[in-house]
């Protein structure tokens, strides 16, 4: 199993180059110019060169990717040219919300859509696996700001029980106020991935149910009961573990629509400013940390699937 | 004759399907003794699997299934159960084997687990003597080193070893009854005579009704003390064994027998086929099932469906034109 591990971490560091490389060349490489942009439009040419020797930017392309990756390599991710404080600092402070409301949203997610993707299997073809199905394919083709504009509309205007926008921290103003705010955004991201988790969790249950050790253990005298909450579960949790854990890295990404409509200031908002500013650094350093918990979520359920299956270990 | 422990009167077993419903097995009856083997043969589709999982009732009651007639076990109707009397039968009092051991046992348990689940809810014992005991049936069914086995998964054992894992899940519980359902058909022929002779082997130390499913005549000519014969859901001859290999009547059984290939005189013979294929159960023709792929059909056989009539000490056969319907029928 170390071992397996061991491996599985060895295996991140191409991917992680990959992604530093590719992010690295298409923020460059696409026209736009951070000097310009914090200059204004009427900074002379002296000015911008100037200020490219100073950003070393007048540097060749391959010279400033071995610069940064040197710096990332001692744990530093820059520093933004517009915002105060290392990009460490930013991107720590924009990543606590975004998690927060990440966290809120696999959790609805997966707390309404696996049940209810059981109940439909298991009632497979009755009204209420109608109704389920019916429910998951609206929460899939619902756009997480329509839905968040809905909520807005129901809960904050209409019935005035929860906050329409803004953010506050635990720290701060304690638990319950923090939740209170992040429930209607939480909600409007992982209506979406409800509606996925529905639909996996139904399809995945629906295949065990009618599985050859499935009777088998029926004819060894096994209850109904016993049947799914053993054997029918056990199978199909790598199935519905697999969408929960994909629904948190699309969770990371959909969140900039959410955290613009209920303005919270996450790390989705901080990406859309530095890319309109070319803030290079911070765009680099927030696609790199992305796709590192992007990566190390996958990690850990590939270990989950190793605890649960035998024959994956073995491999 | 021996005292009979499974009797079906009978037995019709529906399904419900997109197409309407089904007929999948047909008003059969037949019986089994306690220490015998019967063998149940025809081809897929005939009704085989569907009759032995009506015994046990496995299909989904509350959607899928209609059962008719009575299947009755030791003086029980086995059909007018209720759902929980049933489980203690299952497992309990009839165990079954299934064809594909590879996805018959549950991929993410042991095999000790997987024995013990039986053991455990049929008899009210320890999980540690459980555990003991499931190592012990493995040594009974033959596997070498069962302690070591006991831990293994599934996917780590050969087929062979497999299905003597579900032999040995069947057997933790001494039934009275074994339904072997095509248990070598995935095994290569060498594993498949162990497993049949242990299966043998065990019926006589235990002294259980076995009933094994087959298309192989050849299996059934080894192992079984009687035969019954199935064509589209229902039985069309039934004897013991000598009989049915050296007298058989209808013929489906003769088309049957003569396609087991033969070596004469050094010189291979052409196979014989039976014409025709078995047609879909909602397209069953009219009269008797067989006649459009009979050899000796006549107008008689259209008209209306012979019933399984005795011909002699415990041979039975459903055909207008052999022995006891034709008489009557013509009358």
């Amino acid at each position: 199993m170390l071992n397996y591990i061991f491996r599985r971490l060895l295996a991140l560091i191409p991917v992680l180059l990959i992604v530093s490389l590719t992010i690295f060349l298409l923020i460059h490489l696409v026209p736009g110019d951070p000097a310009a942009a914090m200059l204004g439009e009427n900074a002379t040419q002296e000015q911008i060169d100037a200020l490219h020797t100073a950003m070393g930017l007048d540097l060749p392309l391959p010279l400033q990717y071995l610069r940064w990756m040197g710096r990332l390599l001692r744990g530093d991710l820059g520093t933004s040219y517009f915002m105060k404080g290392t990009v460490n600092e930013i991107l720590r402070d924009h990543m606590v919300p975004t998690l927060q409301q990440t966290a809120v949203a696999v959790a609805f997610a997966a707390l309404v859509g696996v049940p209810l993707g059981m109940i439909a299997a298991v009632h497979r073809g009755r009204a209420a696996d109608r109704l389920i199905s019916g429910f998951s394919t609206v929460g899939v083709s619902m756009p997480s700001f329509l839905m968040g504009l809905g909520l807005v509309l129901l809960f904050s205007v209409k019935l005035r029980l929860l906050p329409s926008s803004g953010y506050k921290e635990i720290a701060v103003a304690g638990w319950r106020t923090h939740m209170r705010y992040m429930l209607l955004p939480g909600i409007a991201l992982g209506f979406i991935e409800m509606g996925l988790i529905i639909r996996m969790t139904r399809s995945a249950v629906l295949e065990i149910l009618s599985a050859d050790y499935m009777r088998m253990a029926r004819s060894k005298g096994v209850s109904r009961v016993r049947l799914f909450l053993k054997h029918a579960l056990k199978n199909a949790l790598i199935g519905i573990l697999t969408v929960v854990g994909l629904s948190f890295i699309s969770c990371l990404g959909g969140a900039a629509v959410t955290e613009t409509i209920f303005n919270i200031p996450g790390i989705g908002k901080l990406t859309l400013n530095a890319v309109m500013r070319r803030d290079y650094e911070v765009v680099q350093a927030v696609v790199l940390v992305v796709s590192l918990l992007n990566v190390v979520c996958t990690l850990i359920l590939d270990l989950f699937f190793a605890m649960i299956d035998p024959r994956i270990r073995l491999q | 004759m021996g005292e009979k422990i499974l009797e079906v009167h009978n037995l019709t077993t529906r399904f419900a399907t997109e197409r309407g419903e089904v007929t999948a097995v047909q008003g059969i009856s037949f019986h089994v003794d306690r220490g015998e083997i019967l063998g149940l043969v025809g081809e897929s589709g005939c009704g085989k699997s569907v009759t032995s999982q009506s015994i046990l009732r496995l299909y989904d009651e509350r959607r899928d299934v209609r059962y008719e007639g009575e299947i009755r076990f030791e003086g029980r109707n086995l059909l007018a159960l209720p759902e929980k009397k049933m489980r203690s039968v299952r497992g309990g009092e009839i165990a079954m084997v299934f064809q594909d051991s590879l996805s018959s046992l549950d991929p993410l348990f042991t095999c000790a687990d997987q024995i013990m689940e039986s053991i455990l809810i049929h008899r009210k014992i320890s999980r540690a003597k459980a555990r003991a005991e499931a190592v012990e049936m493995l040594r009974l069914v033959g596997i070498p080193d069962p302690e070591k086995r006991a831990d293994q998964y599934p996917h780590e054992l050969s087929g062979g070893m497999r299905q003597r894992v579900m032999i040995a899940c069947a057997l933790s519980c001494r039934p009275k009854l074994l339904i072997a359902d095509e248990p070598t058909t995935a095994l290569d022929v060498t594993i498949q005579a162990q497993i049949m002779e242990l299966i043998r082997d065990l019926n006589e130390k235990l002294n259980m009704g076995v009933i094994l499913i087959t298309h192989d005549l050849a299996v059934v000519s080894e192992m079984c003390t009687r035969v019954a014969v199935m064509y589209l859901g229902q039985i069309v001859e039934e004897a013991d064994v000598v009989t049915l290999f050296e007298h058989p009547l209808h013929p489906y059984t003769q088309g049957l027998l003569r396609s087991i290939p033969t070596v004469k005189g050094g010189k291979r013979e052409e196979l014989s086929v039976i014409e025709g294929t078995v047609p879909p159960l909602d397209r069953i023709p009219e009269g008797c099932r067989f006649r459009p792929r009979c050899p000796n059909a006549s107008p008689l056989c259209s008209g209306q469906m012979p019933g399984l009539k005795p011909v002699g000490e415990g041979h039975r056969v459903r055909c207008f034109l052999c022995g006891g319907e034709e008489k009557e029928a013509r009358s």
